[in-house]
């Protein structure tokens, strides 16, 4: 299902995110993917789920494999691609397959670059951009590819985008917003975001596009990984604020915590929103506590 | 200018077999720029090898400072004429200057056998004595009218079109916190021209058949013609 179909309805959109494996699925049909246990956690919670590429250009199982897996299990996945591992040509055939093999909703992102990953030396591609990547996925709906050649048949998926509010200075980040949604942009997600006032700065400008986003948040389980974050994360700050409320929380109390500090954030925000993105890191099993905490009643489970 | 850096002489002399005269050619302009071949380091290169054992017949740095290794005619005619003798006795000839004045030489030889000095990085600006800096990836299809003059393909490291991705954190580039974000020094220069419209509107895809390898160029007083995978482009400088 595309997600177009909730958003027109105007459902409050809940995705959540999972990262294939490192390594293959094995044959063996009883055998279940951590990507698939994951989901299995957020079942009932939320409407799709995020499947990354390579993130932070690791190497592991492509996003597809693991997307078709979900959605033969009855999960909605959303297909991330990337342009740093493929050129125009691998990008649009992959666009081509992703449709074929049932994928109805794709994140079309730049990707973090090679050097940030366990490949180093490996060229990065960029062929294309993020904003040349959607308006290429746009024209392949439209039924040619971007040399001008007919398709026999074409794709029909929703295609989304990503923007990080808190860039500086987030008019040139909106600048590139602006290209992404002429470009055929159909939906957004937001990088991870924790300041309140971040919050309000893009919104004020982002929702004159007039293109549903989903607010993007990262579940912070310890000061510990707020302080990593905002050492090694590119384009993602954590405010002292949180840091300093998750390190008062004793350890056993931090699952609850996060919950709560999340489901907060969450339910200041979420009027200014069409949707919430819920990166849980792991933990997936607090995501119904977020969402009770935001009071967002969660969808009907999907899948078994 | 093509920036060089010598690659670390145990690689060097590995190259030469045991018993091989050597001929180091050095060049007086980038290479010079860069202290990676200009005549002093030419001459202690000679030396260098000796002292390793490498019989070196002879030396140069052609022409006088500022000429370029890679003007085959000027190369050729000091080889031939002024180092005659040497080169006669050279089994191989060790080359401090870019790949193109490697070549040079292949050429100035007719087809001798050549090592290189040095690693070719980049092509770039003598900022200072000290700086050399990349701003220009030679990609054939120059963009930077709408960005300031500063290029996008060679200061962002993903060489993104449409402006900057997600990754900048405090103006600095998610693959190096020491290199400024391309995107923003881009956006904070058109900001400052007063011609943030430049940004607007879509930047098609490279023509990556303009960055086919080998191109050539020729050129006359009147009209050039750059020949790539995409085809030739002659273009008048006259009218
Ligand atoms: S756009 Fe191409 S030709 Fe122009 S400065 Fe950049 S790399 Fe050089
Ligand atoms: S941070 Fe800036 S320079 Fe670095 S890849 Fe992104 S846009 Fe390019």
């Amino acid at each position: 299902m595309k997600l177009k179909e909730l958003f027109d309805r105007g459902e409050f959109v809940i995705s959540s995110e999972v990262g294939p494996v490192k390594g293959a699925i094995p044959r063996d049909p009883d055998f279940v993917p951590p990507c698939q246990q994951e989901a299995q956690h957020l079942n009932g919670s939320v409407h799709a789920i995020n499947v990354t590429d390579n993130q932070s250009a690791v190497m592991k199982l492509g996003s597809l494999a693991a997307s078709v897996r979900l959605k033969a299990k009855g999960y909605e996945p959303i297909y991330q691609i990337t342009c740093r591992d493929r050129n125009r040509i691998a990008l649009q055939s992959e666009i081509l397959t992703a449709y074929s093999l049932g994928i109805d909703n794709m994140l079309l992102l730049t990707g973090d670059h090679t050097n940030l990953g366990d490949h180093k030396e490996a060229k990065p591609v960029f062929d294309l951009d993020s904003v040349q990547l959607v308006r290429i996925a746009a024209e392949l709906q439209e039924g040619r590819d971007m040399a001008g050649n007919p398709l026999m048949f074409q794709p029909d998926m929703f295609i989304g985008a990503v923007v990080n509010p808190n860039f500086q200075p987030l008019d040139l980040q909106l600048i590139k917003m602006h290209k992404k949604v002429d470009a055929g942009a159909q939906f957004f997600q937001t990088q991870a975001v924790y300041d309140d006032r971040v919050v309000d700065e893009f919104i004020a400008k982002a929702e004159a596009f007039g293109r549903p986003i989903q607010l993007g948040v990262v579940v912070l389980k310890s000061p510990q990984m707020g302080a990593y974050m905002n050492r090694n994360v590119s384009g993602i700050s954590v405010p002292q604020a949180w840091i300093e409320e998750i390190g008062a929380a004793a350890k056993g109390d931090r699952k609850k915590k996060a919950a709560e500090m999340t489901g907060r954030f969450i339910k200041k925000h979420k009027s200014k929103f069409q949707g919430v993105h819920i990166m849980p890191l792991g933990w997936t099993d607090i995501v119904p506590d977020i969402l009770a905490h935001a009071e967002i009643a969660p969808p009907r489970p999907s899948a078994g | 200018m093509h920036a060089t850096i010598q690659k670390p002489i145990e690689e060097i002399v590995n190259y030469i077999k045991p018993g091989e005269k050597v001929f180091v050619v050095g060049c007086n302009n980038c290479a010079w720029k860069c202290h990676s071949g200009g005549e002093e380091e030419t001459t202690a290169m000679a030396e260098r090898l000796n002292r390793r054992g490498v019989e070196v017949v002879g030396s140069t740095t052609p022409g006088q400072r500022g000429m370029s290794l890679c003007k085959l005619d000027h190369t050729r005619k000091v080889l031939r004429e002024d180092y005659a003798e040497q080169i006669k006795k050279a089994d191989s000839f060790l080359v401090l200057g870019c790949g193109q004045g490697v070549h040079t030489v292949i050429d100035a030889t007719d087809g001798a056998m050549v090592h290189p000095g040095c690693d070719t990085i980049f092509g770039g600006e003598t900022v200072s004595d000290t700086d050399i800096n990349e701003y220009c990836s030679l990609c054939g299809e120059c963009v930077i009218e709408f960005t300031g003059g500063l290029c996008p393909m060679t200061l962002c490291a993903k060489s993104l079109l449409n402006g900057p991705c997600g990754g900048a954190e405090n103006g600095k580039c998610e693959v190096d916190s020491e290199r400024d974000c391309g995107w923003i020094l881009i956006y904070e220069r058109l900001k400052q021209l007063g011609r943030l419209d430049l940004l607007e509107g879509y930047r098609e895809p490279k023509n990556h058949a303009k960055w086919s390898r080998p191109r050539t160029l020729k050129v006359s007083p009147h009209e050039a013609t750059f020949c790539s995978q995409a085809g030739k482009r002659t273009v008048s400088n006259q009218d």
